[in-house]
């Protein structure tokens, strides 16, 4: 049994009953011991993925290993099930209190009840509700809600832990202590945890890899040039500035924080003739620091800059531009090449 | 009506319809159960008769039950008609839809979450229904209690399958409908309102209960 690898994915597919949705995750592994973030749009895929790893869905097609072994094996789901935790991303709180949520999954497992009082207390004083074991849960907010969720799951000390959006509910200040405690609990334990999350910026703060999510499929967004930042606007476009002066505008009205991929083939390149007769947005400067022949008759450039990014061009279009390694260029895209994720 | 008498009624109402209501519940709401678990061709079809049967007339049901347990009937043997037992089981079968709809709705209006959780928590599919019963239990108590107003308040089974015999099958609707046959309508009046006072009584020692629970 391959422990060290918590999920292993193979040509998994997933459709939910009546639906033109599919889940596809071709070659996916997950190590344990590591901190993995799901990002993407809404209807992406990652809450689907979430259920599937939490061994409450079966997929539809493909293998999936968990810790090494088939969970849907004969008789070892129940035991499979109870390596892992998920917290949902509007949890469900059973009727009754603090402490009636938090001692559920030990109930379950059959453990010494004299041992409870301890683990509950303990649990607790990590999501800061130390003194709130009896509290009804009626009598809870949106953000407590969230943090009993989670420290039901904690005390279960599992092996993967699985969140989907656990600071969605929660302000930015409790949010970060949570942060903190998810880490901890990485480092303390070696749990495993895969968590879903719109906010890029706590994705890649907090995990060791980013997965991401489009239309059920993990994308590569390694070619892509990515961006993000906090979008300002004024009614018909927007703007983000991933560093002071260079500012990427794209159309539509976005005021939070968002994240953007420009396709290599949506830049154009200018020479500086060209360039000063140009006015308007999304035009920067750069040298080439990189090309690499891909398919096609294409290359891949990557330009050094106000902002790093990567363009495809054909070789002729090389060619008579002159682009060179150490050359300096100017290159531009219209607002509508950005997508906003 | 002599006092005694009456407190004869009244026992013969708890003990008939109470016993109409505990069997009810225990067939009716496994039944609900399955139902919710499940979805199958038909489905929706047994949803409906389940409902047109919640309006079967007490006399209807007294009279197929008496031809079953009259002596000529295929029950005949068991010498049930005109006792308590018949009573009961005329009472368990006219509350039965009505128990299993509510208990239906009540189990089915459970947030769908709260299985789904109990098995990320790790319980066992029993277990995970278990957790829905408990988070349905309030309403599912007021289905029990829905079956056992409207057994303790029929008359048409309790008279054609007990026979309203003083002291024995007499309960309190029968006893009703004899006072009104004798034309003394304020005794019919008093059971009525003591009839109503118990089902009140009923309903505040659970209702308290369940209160003081929560």
């Amino acid at each position: 049994m391959n422990s060290a690898r918590a999920y292993k994915l193979e040509q998994l597919r997933f459709q939910y009953p009546g639906s033109g949705f599919v889940l596809h995750a071709d070659d996916l592994e997950i190590e344990s011991g590591k901190i993995i973030a799901l990002v993407g749009p809404n209807g992406s895929g990652k809450t689907t993925m979430l259920m599937l790893m939490g061994l409450l869905l079966k997929p539809s097609a493909g293998t999936m290993e968990f810790l090494g072994q088939n969970p849907w094996a004969d008789g070892r789901l129940l035991d499979m099930r109870r390596k892992l935790a998920l917290v949902t991303h509007y949890p469900y709180l059973f009727r009754g209190t603090i402490y009636d949520n938090l001692v559920f999954g030990l109930k379950v497992r059959g453990m010494d009840r004299a041992g409870f009082g301890a683990l509950v207390r303990e649990t607790l004083s990590m999501v800061e509700l130390e003194d709130f074991a009896q509290t009804p849960v009626s009598a809870l907010s949106a953000g407590q809600v969230q943090r009993v969720a989670l420290a039901r799951a904690m005390i279960l000390k599992p092996k993967v832990l699985l969140l989907d959006e656990p600071t969605a509910n929660i302000d930015a200040g409790m949010s970060q202590r949570m942060e903190a405690v998810i880490t901890e609990l990485n480092s303390r334990y070696q749990t495993t945890i895969i968590f879903s999350t719109h906010n890029f910026s706590q994705a890649f703060r907090l995990a060791d890899k980013v997965l991401h999510f489009s239309d059920g499929k993990q994308v590569n967004y390694s070619h892509e040039n990515f961006f993000s930042g906090k979008a300002e606007t004024d009614g018909k476009l927007s703007w983000i500035e991933p560093k002071p002066g260079a500012r990427i505008v794209f159309s539509g009205e976005y005021n939070s924080h968002i994240t953007c991929i420009i396709s290599p083939e949506k830049i154009k390149v200018f020479s500086e003739n060209e360039a000063q007769r140009m006015s308007g947005p999304n035009l920067f400067s750069g040298t080439v620091i990189r090309l690499e022949l891909v398919e096609n008759n294409q290359a891949l450039v990557r330009v050094s800059g106000e902002l790093n990014f990567r363009l495809k061009l054909s070789i002729q279009e090389i060619e008579q531009k002159k682009i060179a390694i150490s050359r300096k260029i100017l290159l531009r895209f219209p607002p509508e090449a950005v997508e906003v994720l | 009506m002599i006092f005694t008498e009456l407190v004869q009624a009244i026992w013969v109402s708890l003990k008939t319809s109470g016993a109409a209501a505990v069997i009810a519940s225990l067939l009716a709401i496994p039944l609900a159960l399955l139902l919710s678990a499940n979805e199958f061709t038909g489905k929706r079809f047994l949803l409906l008769l389940n409902q047109t049967w919640m309006a079967a007339p007490t006399v209807v049901i007294g009279l197929l039950l008496y031809f079953i347990l009259s002596r000529n009937g295929p029950l005949g043997s068991f010498g049930l008609l005109y006792t308590q037992t018949a009573m009961t089981i005329g009472q368990t079968i006219l509350i039965l839809p009505l128990v299993i709809g509510f208990a239906y709705t009540a189990i089915s209006q459970v947030d769908a979450r709260a299985r789904i959780t109990a098995l990320s928590l790790g319980a066992t599919p029993a277990q995970a229904w278990w957790v829905v019963m408990r988070e349905a239990a309030f309403p599912l108590l007021v289905a029990i209690l829905a079956g056992f107003a409207r057994a303790i308040s029929e008359v048409g089974i309790a008279m054609m399958l007990g026979g309203n015999i003083r002291g024995y099958t007499r309960n309190i609707t029968t006893a009703i409908a004899l006072e009104s046959s004798k034309g003394e309508f304020m005794n019919g009046v008093i059971l009525g309102l003591i009839l109503l006072s118990l089902t009140l009584g009923i309903n505040l020692l659970v209702n308290s209960g369940v209160k003081n629970r929560q």
